[in-house]
């Protein structure tokens, strides 16, 4: 016993001898608090503060909660499971801060600030008029100018004002099976979606037997009227059923290649834009579930009426878009050759004229106004003439974006036979519900589309699309496969393991975390370029203390930092200053400063 | 010596009898298997090489599982040419003991049986008493090597030493004095410093003191109590004593992890250290933020241990007590609250928990009830048939005969012998629940998601199942030990307390 007792004492000691040499406690570690000069002392209390996010966000969320908590805040999460209900929290105002993402899919700046933060704006919480007075200034100036006025912006949305809290901008990925698809026919671009028509399979006699399989997580499409929807379960999708004017290069330029314009002009004044017309696209229809050439052109009359109930907030109930084309005055189709020699192009010599013919193979000898009579071989062309209400040179952004697809206004206005004014939805069927392409009894496809495909039916699982038989024959841009499935795939794990059995053969929208899989599978190649997306957050602007304290929403502003993000994301995310720095280098940058957070956080305190 | 007569029936006969020689192959096989798992770990095809902690313990496995079957021949050598165990391979369970040290608790529960000839219940529970304390405190220990420990590790780690001497202590007495009828009367010293060191969460040292108090109370006059029965028969199955030992195991380091743990490193980010493989720092590696997954998962332990036993609990004591009542009253009393705990028995379990979380929100208190609620049912059920077999009895009938009061009969002469059933049950269930609450957290519906839950871990970890396996194969296998635990723990239970063999 008493052996037993030295025994247990001689290890104790030692225990504690060796332990008490080497060991360092958390108290050792954490950094003792340095009095701010010139601030009285506060309550060390943590400021409640509560974050909205949806469950597809989780890391990010989490990040926020670990930096937040680390910089004197007690953050509740607030998780909803999928984008509606995190949309209803945030329009009941059950948030503090919301953590929230955009895309500028038509890749201009205008674009990534006017609906976010001018007062009024689709997706604006916020009412501030130094801001809405320089978004408006930057809208009228050119490239050169605007980055200085977007640095004022910047400097005030961010830094003196605090609106927002950028985290980070992100990568665009796809993934897609090289044994099966060409990776050469596959574009990524900054903001454009996938074109289709140039898709194709390494084993070209394929095109028409196989379908491509795609993938999409939506399987409720918003509609099939490019106006009346703008989100992810269509974007895609209507960017291949309709053609624009103009499209968006690789890298965001205007370009006319791949659209219904041969080629495109400015006028003097940048208030007036002409386009002059191919004539070798017709509107496909489908007919016992297959696509079918409906013998009708797409030509000026259909651009026009396009156009024009874009802009019109008031053409269709549900109108999703107009804001996008609120700077459209007017579409005419130009009959008079004379007119087109008479305007210069903005900022060089040469006529309207030559800058629409260069490059065609037969010069314009005449215009046409009815489409039917426009033979671009022999020189008869249609030109339409887009007036701005203010000079707007980043209109053509919006021109190339999926809502101002040209839609058939023969079929449109047939369908579209109710008041807008008395729309009801129980009753009348508007052109493009999704519930006239899902198969059963409601089934009744009355799609004219104008791009390269057409969808001819969906259920919950997939959509089957055909190649619009009368889509640029003959040319580069005349669509190689003939038949497109987009499988219905919710959950981000299973859209991989789908891409690696074989079960799709292209995934958009890899996330960061899968890099190393995607690269480690050799059937598999990897496509990545730095997109228009930025995740930020955004602060409640009413009923919350951060709505009122500027002092508050600078405490969160500095405690976040992008670094964290970067580094969590193993390096595949860039640092933002705003949703305009994938476009616009302004030079601005954030750095996460503890000690200004700190500063800032007392001085609500004080404040309250 | 040998003797060429002894039949076939006889051998068998010798080695069933002899617990030692059925302890000895299981310890022997299960430390092979895990050798050979910790050989197949060590050797990484990414670098060609063996990562020399992992081949160490490896071989300390081999080493081990080696000697743990030459000593089994030995035992099987014995009893079948002596029919008894000699003092010689017995004294071999000493060197066996050193397996410790590996952290190999099969071999080692199996030598502390070995070394003693006689067992009896107190000894088994001293045995595993310090071997709960020792393994808690190696586990803690683990601490040293991370870049800072918690402010009250050194206090946590001299009060684990503290109730390892005592426990080390009371072993030895035990072993010398409780063959005896007649016990000294300073080993209520003893039993009462066994009673303290139980704070802990050892409840191996609680039950052990309340046998030697049991003991010393009863002088001798009768051949033991209720509760040295029931160890005895539950030590005689090596499995469900290892089941214990896992469960109390985790009970003790979930609640001295309040001292030696720092609760940073589980939910504090660290950007600098994402995915590390296992070491020394991160005994389990870091998970995609960074987070130690070892303290991750001991934390978790806390969570799961809770919200399994809390929500078994709940369900035994409002199910037994309608089941009771619905059993022992009868008739109108019987069908109205079987037939309404019935109309919540045929709503799937844990659709009905998916129901209240989404309908109150995800939270720990939530996802109590919520698993509870589903469960009344099966307890009521239970309980109402011992009810009702236990009514018909001699005593029962005579209580009445002597005029006590209904309630006094139903919940002091009936109630008390229709615990057993409820206990197993209640015990095999246990598991369910822990799989369940993991289930609901891997759903996004059980607690936040930084929290560390085992089914949060889990899910955290599947979305790198091929590129960093181990953040999901660590709160895996944690699952599986606890859930196989209590699910051992219930078979023997059921053995110990089955009536039919009182």
């Amino acid at each position: 016993m008493k052996n037993k007792g030295k025994f247990a004492a001689i290890l104790l000691s030692l225990t504690i001898m060796i332990s008490g040499c080497s060991l360092t406690t958390k108290k050792d570690v954490s950094e003792s608090p340095q009095p701010t000069e010139g601030t009285k002392v506060v309550d060390s209390n943590p400021v409640d503060i509560e974050v909205l996010g949806m469950s597809a966000n989780e890391a990010d969320l989490n990040i926020i909660r670990d930096q937040l908590g680390k910089n004197g805040f007690n953050v509740k999460l607030n998780i909803q499971a999928d984008y509606s209900s995190y949309k209803a929290q945030q329009d009941a105002g059950n948030f503090d801060v919301s953590l929230s993402s955009w895309t500028t899919v038509t890749g201009n700046p205008d674009y990534a600030v006017r609906s976010l933060f001018k007062t009024g704006g689709d997706y604006s919480i916020l009412s501030d008029s130094e801001i809405d007075a320089l978004i408006d200034q930057a809208a009228s100036q050119t490239p050169e100018e605007f980055a200085a006025t977007y640095k004022d912006f910047e400097q005030k949305l961010v830094f003196d004002k605090a609106y927002i809290v950028p985290l980070y901008s992100s990568l665009k990925a796809q993934a897609l099976n090289k044994d099966v698809l060409n990776p050469a026919s596959v574009r990524l671009s900054k903001s454009r979606s996938l074109p289709w028509e140039e898709l194709d399979f390494n084993d070209v006699s394929k095109r028409n037997k196989d379908a491509l399989v795609l993938q999409s997580t939506m399987p409720t499409l918003t509609s099939l009227d490019p106006i009346k929807g703008n989100d992810g379960s269509i974007n895609i999708i209507n960017t291949n059923q309709y053609v624009r004017l103009v499209n968006l290069t690789d890298d965001d330029h205007i370009t006319s290649v791949g659209s219904l314009s041969r080629n495109h002009a400015i006028a003097e004044g940048n208030s007036d834009y002409y386009f002059i017309l191919r004539d070798d696209i017709n509107f496909a229809q489908i007919k016992d579930k297959l696509a079918v050439d409906t013998g009708e052109r797409v030509g000026a009359d259909d651009v026009i009426f396009s156009l024009d109930r874009a802009k019109n907030k008031n053409s269709v109930p549900d109108h999703r878009t107009f804001t996008l084309h609120e700077h459209i005055k007017s579409a005419e189709v130009v009959t008079d050759l004379a007119a087109l020699d008479a305007v210069k192009v903005s900022g060089g010599d040469s006529t309207v004229k030559a800058a629409l013919e260069k490059g065609l193979d037969s010069k314009i000898s005449e215009l046409v106004s009815d489409k039917t009579q426009a033979n671009n071989a022999s020189g008869k062309y249609q030109v339409v003439k887009l007036t701005t209400t203010t000079p707007f040179p980043q209109v053509l952004n919006y021109l190339a974006h999926q809502s101002a697809g040209i839609v058939s206004k023969k079929q449109v206005e047939k369908i579209n036979t109710y008041d807008v004014a008395k729309f009801d939805p129980n009753k009348d069927i508007p052109y493009g519900d999704q519930n006239t392409v899902t198969e059963g009894s409601a089934y009744n496809n009355t799609l004219y589309t104008s791009g390269p495909y057409i969808l001819s039916y969906k259920n919950d699982y997939d959509a089957i699309f055909y190649k619009n038989p009368a889509y640029m024959k003959g040319t580069e841009h005349e669509p190689k496969i003939n038949n497109i499935k987009i499988r219905f795939i919710k959950d981000a794990d299973s859209s991989l393991s789908a891409l690696r059995s074989g079960e799709i053969h292209l995934y958009y929208g890899v996330s960061e975390t899968k890099f190393d899989i995607v690269k480690g599978d050799a059937k598999l190649s990897l496509q990545t370029l730095p997109s228009n997306a930025v995740s930020y957050l955004l602060f409640n602007t009413k009923n919350r203390p951060v709505a009122e304290s500027a002092d508050l929403r600078k405490a969160v502003l500095y405690s976040l930092n992008q670094d964290d993000f970067i580094t969590y994301y193993g390096g595949n995310k860039f640092k933002a200053t705003s949703t305009l720095s994938p476009m616009v280098n302004t030079g601005l940058e954030l750095k996460a400063d503890a000690a200004k957070a700190k500063e800032f956080l007392n001085a609500y305190k004080a404040s309250k | 010596m040998t003797n060429p007569a002894i039949t076939k029936q006889e051998i068998n006969f010798r080695l069933k009898s002899a617990s030692e020689y059925g302890q000895a192959s299981f310890a022997g096989i299960v430390s092979l298997a895990l050798a050979l798992v910790f050989l197949l770990n060590s050797y990484s095809a990414a670098e060609g090489a063996f990562r020399p902690t992992v081949l160490a313990f490896s071989i300390g496995y081999f080493v081990f599982a080696g000697l743990q079957l030459a000593v089994w021949a030995l035992i099987r050598s014995n009893l079948i040419r002596k029919g008894e165990i000699t003092t010689a391979t017995r004294s071999l369970g000493y060197v066996l003991l050193l397996s410790l040290l590996t952290a190999n608790i099969f071999i080692a529960a199996v030598a502390f049986q070995l070394i003693k000839r006689k067992k009896t219940a107190a000894y088994t529970l001293a045995v595993y008493t310090l071997m709960t304390t020792i393994l808690v405190f190696a586990v803690s220990a683990l601490n040293l090597f991370k870049p800072y420990v918690s402010d009250t590790f050194l206090i946590g780690m001299v009060l684990l030493l503290l109730s390892a001497a005592v426990q080390f202590i009371a072993l030895l007495l035990v072993a010398k004095f409780a063959n005896g009828t007649l016990l000294p009367s300073w080993m209520w010293l003893v039993a009462l410093l066994l009673i303290v060191t139980a704070v802990s969460g050892n409840l191996f040292a609680l039950f052990l003191g309340l046998l030697l108090i049991g003991k010393l109370r009863d002088k001798g006059y009768t051949t033991g109590s209720k509760l040295n029965d029931i160890v005895d028969r539950l030590s005689r199955s090596s499995t469900s004593m290892l089941g214990l030992l896992f469960i109390l195991f985790l009970l003790t380091v979930s609640v001295t992890s309040y001292l030696t743990f720092d609760y940073g490193m589980a939910i504090d980010n660290n950007y600098s250290a994402i995915f590390q493989p296992p070491s020394l720092e991160y005994p389990l590696g870091t998970d995609n933020f960074g987070r130690d997954l070892f303290s991750r998962i001991v934390f978790g332990a806390r969570i799961s241990l809770v919200v399994g036993l809390l929500s078994t609990l709940i369900p035994v004591l409002i199910g037994g007590a309608l089941g009771a009542i619905s059993g022992y009253y009868g008739r109108q009393t019987d069908n109205i609250i079987m037939r309404a705990l019935d109309i919540l028995y045929s709503i799937p379990g844990i659709l009905l928990a998916i129901a209240i979380i989404a309908a109150f929100g995800a939270s720990t208190t939530n996802l109590i009830i919520a698993l509870s609620v589903g469960a009344i049912p099966t307890y009521a059920r239970t309980m109402r048939a011992n009810v009702m077999l236990v009514s018909t009895l001699e005593y029962v009938q005579a209580a009445r005969a002597f005029g006590s009061g209904d309630m006094k009969i139903l919940f002091k002469h009936i109630v008390p012998n229709s615990l057993a059933p409820m206990i197993v049950k209640s015990t095999l269930t246990i598991g369910t629940a822990v799989i369940s609450t993991s289930s609901l957290s891997f759903l996004g519906l059980g607690v936040e998601p930084h929290i560390p839950e085992w089914g949060n871990i889990l899910k955290l970890g599947s979305a790198y199942l091929e590129t960093h396996s181990y953040t999901a194969i660590y709160p895996g296998l944690a699952i599986i030990g606890l859930v196989l635990s209590f699910n051992f723990l219930g078979d023997g239970l059921r053995d110990a307390l089955d009536p039919k063999l009182d």
